[in-house]
Parts: C-alpha cells; sequence; structure tokens
C-alpha cells in the first residue's frame, strides 16, 4: 500500500520528486567523488613511495663535492662517517648516498627545446641501489641503458616529448663542443620530485653517461667552454624503523655534524607537498560538495514544509483512522528514502563516470590510482552518511509535524491546544513570528542559496587570482621582485655573486637590487640540541616578504623565522634565538614572522647569521627602471651566463599544476553555480506559483491580468536574487579570504589575503549571475499563465 | 443497556463547557446546534483527535482522555470508525485501495489476514452500500454520494463499536444524501453505534435521540426511539417542534 502510495505521489508530483532526486544525486555525486579522488590520490601516493621506497629523511649536500680527485677522497673519508653514525643509530633501517649532477638549465635541450626558461634545477641522477628506486611507467625500478635517458613524466606533457626523442647536454657557450646526445627511452616517476613544487627534477641515466657527462661538464673542464657547468650534490637518505621518530633522527643528525649543506627533506614533507599539488582541485570539490549538500537541505527542507502544508489535510485524515505517529513517519520516510536513495545511485554512477577524466593527472604522475575496493567503500560511505543526514534532517522535520492534531489539521480554524496554553501571549507572539518567518521563508532560501552559490564562485575564482597575481612571491618567502638570478652551478658560489652583484651596481637600468646568500647554520635549543637552519643573509629590507607579525631584520643580531619555523622551534617575536656551534654561539632576537611555502616552509631570515656553512645558493633579485625593456636585458645577462628567471614565470612555474587545478576547479564552481542558481531559482518559482495557485486563479478571477501578475512574481522572485548575489559577493570577498587564509595557513603561508577583483570583474559577475537569475525566474513563473479563473472555486 | 461511549464534564476552554452524555450500542444519536455551537469540537474530542481542557471520555470501559497519542491512534484504528462531511480520502489511491488502507494498517499480528481476505470483505461492504463496481476507480471519477458511501465502507472496514460522522450530508444533494443516511440505518440496524453531527433537522429524524448544544452547552435532549415504517411525519414534526422550542 505504502509502495503504491509513494508511486502515485511521485507521478503526480514529478516537479518535488524530481528536484528531492536531483539534489541527492548532486549532493551524493560530490561527496562520492571528493572520497573517490582524494583516496585516489593519497593511495596512489603512498603506493608510488613504497614501490620507490622512498627514504624517511634525506639530507641534501652540496660544497665540497667530489669533482676533482682529492675532493673524492675527501668525500670518501666524510661516507664512512656517515656509515659509523648509521650503525650507531638503532633508528636506521638502511641508508645510502645518491648523488646528482645539477646541470644548467641552458645546457639542456630536451626534443629540441632548450630549457634556458626553465625555473627547476634539473640534473642526472642514477639509478637508487638500495631504495629510492626511480620508477617507469609501469612503476617498476627504471633500467636505462647507456646512451639512454629516462625523463621525468612531468616534461612529457610539457615539452611534448615522446619515446624516442633526444635529450642533448651541451655548453652553448662552446657549442658542438662535448655534446652528448642521450635518447630517451622512457618517462619516470619520482616519488620525492614529481611536484612541480618540488624544486630538483631528476633524469635517470647510466654510470658510464653520468660519469663521462660530469667529467666534460665540471667546473674549469676546457669543454665547458667557462661558462656553463655543473655541480654535483649529494642526498643523503635513510630508511627508518620508526617513522614517528623522525624528528629525533633529525636532530641527532645534526648533533652528529654530518654533512648539512642543503635543506634536509622528510616523507611527510614529500607527501604534503604532491598533496598539495595534486589535491588542490579536490579541496575545490569538496567544498563545492558541502554547499551544495547545504542548498540541498534547504531546498528539501522548502519542499518538504509546502507538501505538508498540502498534505495537512490528508494527514489529519490519516491520524483520524488511526493510522500512527510512526506508521506516518514511516509512510514519509520510505517516500523520501526511495526519491533520495534513487538520486544516491545516480550520484554514486556519475563519481564513478566522471572518477576516471578527474584522475587522468594522478595516473599520469603517480601510476594507477591507489585506494582500490576501500576507496569505493568509502565513497558508498560518503553517500550513505549524505542519505543518513537528509533523512535525519527529514525525520526531525517531521517530528514537527507531530505535534498537528486531527482538529488542527481537518478544521484549521480550531484551537486544540493543551489547557491553559491557548491564550500564553509568549506562545502566540512566538506562532506570529513563525507565521512571518514562513511567509518570508521562501525569499531567505532564495537569497540564501544565491550567496552560497556565488560564495561557491568567488572563492576559487578569487584563489586562483591570488596565486597567479605577481604578488604572490611574497608568500613564498621571497620579496616582491621582478626578476631573479640564481647563483648555485658554480665553484665558489659567493665570489660568482659577488661578481654579478657588482655588475648589477654599474647597470644604470637597475632600480633596485638585492643580492642574498643562504646558508645552512644550526640553532641551538633550550634543551641544548641543536636544529640545522636554511638561512637566507642580506638586505631584506630592500624586497621585503609578507610578514605576519613583525619586520624584517635591520640589525646584526636580528633573525626572522618563517612561521613554520617558529612554531616548530616554539619562539615569537621578542624571544632569543641562538645560532653558531661548538661554543662559539651568538644570541639573535626574532624580530618577525613571515610567509613561506618553500623549502618546507622552513627558513629564516637575517642580515648575517654566525657559523653559517659555505653557501648552498645565492638569489639575486632585481627590479628595472620602467622604460626599460625587461625580456632584452634579460637575454643579455643569460648570455653573460647568469640564471635569469622572470618571476611572474617562475611563479606560473613552480605553481603551473596548481594553478591548472585552480582554474578548472573555478570553472567547475562557477559552472556548477550558475547551474544551481538556475535550477533552484526556477524549483522554487514553480513551488511558489503551485502553492499559490488558488490566490492567483482568485486574483485571476477577480480581474487581474496573467501579464500583470508574472511582473508581481517577477519582482518577488528577483529581490531576494539581487539581494544574495550582493551579499554572496560581500561573503565570498572577505569571508572567504578568511577561510582560504587557514588553510594557506595551515601549509605556511601566514597571514593570507585575497589578490581583490576589479571592480569591473566583480560587476560582469554580477550581470552574469543576474541574467541566470532572470531566465529562472522567468521560466519559474510561466505557469502562472495557465491558472484559470475558475480554478479557486473547485476547492 | 451497555454504554459504549461515555463523556463526563468534557470541557474546551470556551468552545465546550462541561458536557455530558452517552451513547448506547446499537444506539443511533445526533447531535445538532447552530454554527459555531461545538458540535464538531465535541465530535471531535469525543474520538480522542484532540485533548479537552477538561472532563472525561470512556470508549466501553477504557478511558481515553488519560491515553497517549499513539494509544488513541490504536483506538480509532480498530473500535472506531469516522465519516467526515467532506469525505477526505486520499487523491493518490483509488476506491479499493482507499477502503482498504486502515484494514491493512491494522492487519498486524498472529491473526494475520491475507490481501485476499481483505479486498473480499471491502468488496462486501460496498456491497452493503451499493457502491460495487468502483473499485478501480479514482476519487475524482465517482458522484458525491457515492463517494460519501464509500467513505462509510473504509470507516465500517475494522468493523468499529461506534462510528462517528461529521456533517456526513452536508456536502450532498438531496439524492444522495438520502443513499447516504439509508446506508447509516442500514448499519445502525446492524448493531453499530453511531454518533452523528448535524444541523439537517431531516437528518436527525432518522436517529434514536437528539442532543441540541447551544454555545458549548448541552441545552435540551430528544428520544425518539427507534424508527418505524410510516413514522417519518411523525418523527419529523417532533424535531421541529422540539427545536423550534429552543429558538432554532
Amino acid at each position: 500500500m505504502i509502495g503504491k502510495l509513494i508511486w502515485n505521489d511521485a507521478k503526480q508530483n514529478k516537479l518535488l520528486s524530481g528536484a528531492t532526486v536531483f539534489f541527492m544525486a548532486a549532493c551524493a555525486m560530490l561527496g562520492a567523488l571528493t572520497v573517490l579522488l582524494l583516496g585516489g590520490l593519497t593511495g596512489a601516493i603512498d603506493a608510488l613511495a613504497d614501490r620507490a621506497q622512498l627514504p624517511d629523511y634525506m639530507q641534501m649536500h652540496t660544497g665540497d663535492g667530489g669533482l676533482t680527485a682529492s675532493e673524492a677522497d675527501a668525500w670518501a673519508q666524510t661516507e664512512a662517517e656517515i656509515a659509523r653514525f648509521a650503525e650507531s643509530c638503532a633508528d636506521v633501517r638502511q641508508w645510502q648516498v645518491c648523488r646528482f649532477l645539477n646541470l644548467d638549465n641552458s645546457m639542456i635541450t630536451l626534443g629540441g627545446q632548450r630549457l634556458s626558461d626553465s625555473t627547476q634545477d634539473n640534473g642526472l641522477a642514477m639509478q637508487g641501489v638500495r631504495f629510492d628506486y626511480l620508477l617507469d611507467m609501469e612503476n617498476r625500478p627504471a633500467e636505462v641503458l647507456p646512451g639512454e635517458v629516462y625523463v621525468p613524466v612531468c616534461y612529457r606533457a610539457r615539452y611534448h616529448l615522446s619515446v624516442g626523442d633526444t635529450m642533448t647536454v651541451e655548453s652553448p657557450a662552446a657549442a658542438g663542443t662535448g655534446r652528448r646526445t642521450l635518447v630517451i627511452a622512457g618517462f619516470l616517476r619520482d616519488a620525492q620530485m614529481n611536484s612541480m613544487m618540488a624544486s630538483s627534477k631528476r633524469f635517470l641515466v647510466n654510470e658510464a653517461d653520468y660519469e663521462s657527462i660530469k667529467e666534460s661538464f665540471s667546473v674549469g673542464n676546457a669543454e665547458a667552454g667557462g661558462a656553463a657547468s655543473c655541480t654535483e650534490e649529494y642526498l643523503i637518505e635513510f630508511l627508518l624503523r620508526d617513522t614517528a621518530n623522525v624528528n629525533a633522527f633529525e636532530a641527532a643528525y645534526a648533533a652528529a655534524g654530518l654533512p648539512a649543506n642543503g635543506p634536509a627533506i622528510t616523507r611527510p614533507l614529500i607527501r604534503m607537498m604532491n598533496a598539495l599539488s595534486d589535491g588542490t582541485m579536490i579541496f575545490v570539490i569538496f567544498l563545492v560538495s558541502i554547499a551544495v549538500l547545504l542548498i540541498a537541505l534547504i531546498c528539501i527542507r522548502f519542499m518538504l514544509s509546502l507538501q505538508m502544508e498540502r498534505d495537512r489535510k490528508e494527514i489529519g485524515m490519516l491520524k483520524a483512522l488511526g493510522i500512527g505517529r510512526a506508521a506516518l513517519c514511516r509512510m514519509y520516510l520510505a517516500k523520501y528514502l526511495l526519491f533520495s536513495g534513487c538520486g544516491a545511485l545516480v550520484g554514486l554512477g556519475a563519481a564513478f563516470a566522471l572518477k576516471a577524466p578527474l584522475e587522468r593527472q594522478i595516473r599520469e604522475l603517480y601510476g594507477a590510482p591507489g585506494g582500490g575496493v576501500w576507496t569505493g567503500v568509502s565513497a558508498l560511505l560518503a553517500v550513505l552518511c549524505t542519505e543518513g543526514v537528509l533523512l535525519f534532517y527529514i525525520r526531525h522535520f517531521l517530528k514537527k509535524m507531530e505535534g498537528l492534531s486531527v482538529l488542527e489539521a481537518l478544521c484549521p480554524g480550531q484551537q486544540s491546544a493543551a489547557p491553559g496554553r491557548e491564550y500564553s501571549t509568549g506562545r502566540s507572539a512566538k506562532r506570529r513570528v513563525e507565521n512571518t518567518a514562513r511567509g518570508y521563508g521562501q525569499d531567505v532560501l532564495i537569497g540564501a542559496v544565491t550567496a552560497v552559490c556565488v560564495f561557491m564562485v568567488l572563492v576559487p575564482q578569487n584563489l586562483y587570482r591570488t596565486v597567479s597575481a605577481p604578488s604572490f612571491v611574497t608568500y613564498m618567502g621571497i620579496g616582491e621582485g621582478e626578476i631573479r638570478m640564481d647563483v648555485r652551478q658554480t665553484g665558489d658560489i659567493d665570489a660568482a655573486a659577488l661578481r654579478l652583484a657588482a655588475v648589477l651596481e654599474q647597470d644604470t637600468r637597475v632600480e633596485k637590487h638585492a643580492l642574498l646568500r643562504t646558508g645552512v647554520c644550526a640553532a641551538v635549543l633550550e634543551d641544548g640540541s641543536t636544529v640545522n637552519l636554511t638561512v637566507e643573509t642580506g638586505n631584506h629590507g630592500i624586497f621585503p616578504v609578507r610578514f605576519s607579525q613583525g619586520g624584517p631584520p635591520t640589525q646584526e643580531d636580528e633573525i626572522a623565522l618563517s612561521s613554520m619555523n617558529a612554531r616548530e622551534l616554539g619562539v615569537s617575536v621578542g624571544d632569543k634565538l641562538r645560532l653558531g656551534a661548538g661554543g662559539n654561539e651568538t644570541a639573535y632576537t626574532v624580530c618577525g614572522i613571515y610567509s613561506d611555502i618553500t623549502n618546507g616552509g622552513k627558513t629564516a631570515k637575517a642580515c648575517a647569521a654566525a657559523g653559517s656553512g659555505p653557501a648552498v645558493w645565492s638569489v639575486l633579485y632585481v627590479s628595472l627602471k620602467e622604460t626599460v625593456d625587461r625580456e632584452a636585458w634579460m637575454e643579455e645577462y643569460r648570455r653573460m651566463g647568469a640564471d635569469v628567471i622572470d618571476i611572474a614565470a617562475y611563479v606560473t612555474d613552480t605553481y603551473s599544476q596548481t594553478l591548472e587545478q585552480l582554474r578548472l576547479a573555478a570553472g567547475v564552481a562557477f559552472g556548477a553555480a550558475v547551474s544551481v542558481i538556475a535550477v533552484v531559482v526556477l524549483l522554487f518559482m514553480r513551488l511558489i506559483v503551485e502553492r499559490d495557485r488558488r490566490l492567483i486563479s482568485l486574483r485571476k478571477a477577480l480581474g487581474f491580468t496573467g501579464r500583470a501578475l508574472r511582473r508581481v512574481y517577477f519582482v518577488k522572485g528577483m529581490l531576494p536574487v539581487t539581494v544574495g548575489i550582493i551579499a554572496g559577493l560581500l561573503l565570498g570577498c572577505v569571508c572567504g579570504g578568511q577561510l582560504c587564509g587557514a588553510v594557506m595557513a595551515s601549509f605556511g603561508a601566514e597571514g593570507f589575503r585575497f589578490a581583490a577583483a576589479s571592480v569591473k570583474e566583480l560587476l560582469t559577475l554580477w550581470a552574469l549571475l543576474t541574467l541566470t537569475g532572470a531566465a529562472a525566474v522567468l521560466i519559474g513563473t510561466r505557469p502562472i499563465r495557465d491558472v484559470e479563473a475558475c480554478e479557486c472555486c473547485r476547492y | 443497556m451497555h454504554k459504549v461511549l461515555r463523556v463526563e464534564n468534557l470541557s474546551k476552554a470556551s468552545i465546550l463547557h462541561e458536557v455530558s452524555f452517552e451513547v448506547a450500542a446499537g444506539e443511533m444519536l445526533a447531535v445538532m446546534g447552530p454554527s459555531g455551537s461545538g458540535k464538531s469540537t465535541l465530535l471531535y474530542h469525543a474520538a480522542g483527535m484532540a485533548c479537552p481542557s477538561g472532563g472525561r471520555v470512556w470508549l466501553g470501559s477504557t478511558e481515553i482522555t488519560g491515553l497517549s497519542e499513539d494509544e488513541k491512534a490504536k483506538l480509532r484504528l480498530h473500535r472506531m470508525g469516522f465519516v467526515f462531511q467532506q469525505m477526505n480520502m486520499i487523491a493518490n489511491l483509488n476506491i479499493l485501495d482507499n477502503i482498504l488502507l486502515p484494514a491493512v494498517q491494522a492487519n498486524k499480528g498472529r491473526h494475520r489476514k491475507s490481501r485476499a481476505e481483505l479486498t473480499d470483505k471491502a468488496k462486501r461492504l460496498m456491497e452493503q452500500l451499493s457502491v460495487s463496481g468502483l473499485e478501480a476507480r479514482s476519487i475524482s471519477q465517482v458522484s458525491g454520494g457515492q463517494l460519501q458511501r464509500a467513505c462509510i465502507c473504509r470507516s465500517m472496514i475494522n468493523a468499529p463499536e461506534i462510528l462517528f460522522a461529521d456533517e456526513p450530508t452536508g456536502a450532498l444533494n438531496r439524492g444522495a444524501a438520502e443513499e447516504v443516511l439509508e446506508a447509516l440505518g442500514r448499519l445502525n440496524r446492524e448493531g453499530t453505534a453511531i454518533l452523528m453531527v448535524t444541523h439537517d433537522s431531516r437528518v436527525a429524524r432518522g436517529c434514536d435521540r437528539i442532543l441540541y448544544l447551544l454555545d458549548g452547552r448541552l441545552c435540551g435532549e430528544l428520544r425518539l426511539g427507534k424508527p418505524a415504517a410510516g413514522t417519518e411525519k411523525w418523527r419529523e414534526e417532533q424535531v421541529n417542534k422540539w427545536l423550534s422550542r429552543l429558538g432554532w
């Protein structure tokens, strides 16, 4: 009987039934998609990390490399020290030192395209001996033959490469001499450096090719022509027995005084970087699914209240016949369970269908998305959870209807309150408020839904604008300069950087410039233990970064810390921090805390740092005078052998994956929001017309024309839409920024603010959404034409 | 005689004031009164569909005023029947399914009947009330009189002890009203007690007893006894005289 009732009801109320199925399908699809993609991404990242046997702790080291025979001997001694340390440390399961031959980008040509404009540190590596394998596209350790090279998979699409293309390494300053050509045998997945946020990229070559290229292009070698060169870096890697102890291990490593001239990276940090690169779209889908769930709930509430209003008499009659509250509740719950169940199945199916195209990038970078059955089960649970929220909400709403007595339902004018309550002014006042609220309820709902949709459009768009804006570098711990010049692949970094600074000093086209030197020095904690700190020294007042507290260091004894470092070291502005080692320590005052999301977000800035080791790299920031042709200037310095990067291009390069995802997410959010506004406003207007059918009929009977009535309903519909759009724009600009700020802060970008949208952009958005709303209201009020004047007499 | 329904000092704020009466088994009692006198309110409170502000009501030996909503619903399902002025049938079900609805709801437990048995019972009732053949029709495809008789079938499907009728002929034309009254009379003759609210003296003359309600108070009672053949004229005169004495 219940089945027949539900079926007949669905047939008679196609609009309400269809709307319930639609909203449930949308919620279920987005919820399931979030879980599927998140499960797929984390599973794929973990699977790749497991197959590659990613190290738990990796210390990069540069400086006293083994390019010459004496240096090689010294390095052999250092390796022996590392071996002794590893043996003495119970936590170490395995260890190895991988070599990385960092090539100057201008030396590399991939498929005929020179990598001069690349912002990545590209270099050659050999296959890991014990762990940290570079995997082929089947996620197996790649085996490379002499004359072949495996190229990072992220370059395949970027440089349109395919197997059989060539990679050449040569010095542009001495074209033709010592040129090495390698055939691309395949593409590799590097569990450590897959993400574009990782600043280095490893090309896998055979040991013979590695040694030959190292020999040919090392600094000072004749073939290098004295300009472009390569340096060898060491990746000192450890696999730990207990990965939870990585912080303690890091401290032990620093205390042992082992090579540490470079950043240290941990497995969780790599995992976060990978997730951050590819998880942005998932995060936006998650936000959209929450918004759609909220919209679905308020829409279903509105539909329920309309339906209940219509079914009031029927409920009263059923109660009079003796159908108990539980049975009534079951009847309605069964109805919505069926509708929402259909929607959930449709949504789940759509999520599985959409999963494959959205996972294309994950598949490319990490291999088959992981998760398997468990991700499917989690997606099903997410859908069940959405269904549960919806049914719980319906149950809650039905509970309110339980209070309705038969007398109230069948004879609405009659009082049925319990004794003594009838004349309670408090209760009647509450009822008056409720009645008034019910009258304006649909307006509030249309306004709220529109506002949420506008918020949904604005947040990803603003996020995209902010990340792609030139000022975004200030969140990366970089000052807002125009040009960045890196000094890395050279024997004496300090001397080369000073030479370049002297040239810039003489260049009249340069408005201002700053030389910043990065080195690693030990910081002594309160308990006496030490940690290695990557400190950038120089004048930080010329291109200041964004400080969330305090300001840049101006005195010799001042230091500014990135927010992640400040949090980890437990210091704030005004606190003291000791730098240096072996009793030669200097106390520094923390003068500021700034935003940084590069190098794992753990950096420091000072005018000078005590006990700092050799320079790991140096960077020069430059701003040119307005009239100067920037491209020509950069080309000129490149010809001089400098590694020159346009900072806007640097950001685009570093965040290209994230930006691409954000652009996609912003597009999806815009499409979703416009569709939701169109569907919800249209649906609500149709429901309102359906609800007011008798009133409309009565007005027509009294002489109102259909056109006049449609005008009234158009104004009634457009008013909340307009208010909603304005509220959404305000919310998106103010609260959206705060919401994203909280998320960005967790990655180390403190004090995040949206880059403001221009008035023109806001007006365009407003116009587009208003047009969508107006079209929906017009279509939604169309049935007014079909209401006949005599209908009111039939009731 | 066994009392099916007993109402004692029933009050509802300013609508009903200490109303007391009884309905005996097999009795057909009408409550009359002008509009707004509280007739329907009295009926719904007597049937336990609303909470009175004072007084007590018994169905047989069960006091219904102290019961919970669910207990009262159970009582209405198994021991009471209802006929409304506006019929109140579910638009999404056909006539047969509407009649079967309370039977399906009540059909639980060890003595559960098959669907065929319930359908047979519904069809027998429809035949008794001359609406057979309308089973598959929707409620908009039958006349007012047929629909009201179908409603009576629905109210009788669980064989209640008492049938409450709120202006059962109020929305019908003369011919249809006669059919409905005939059907109610037949049920009463077969032993079903009926408490009916009406403002139509022609309807009331077919009852055993009539109560007159004015401003929520019982103001008079007329005992007519069971109708016999050829007494219609006399009964109508008695009712009219009584009503005019009460200022009707």
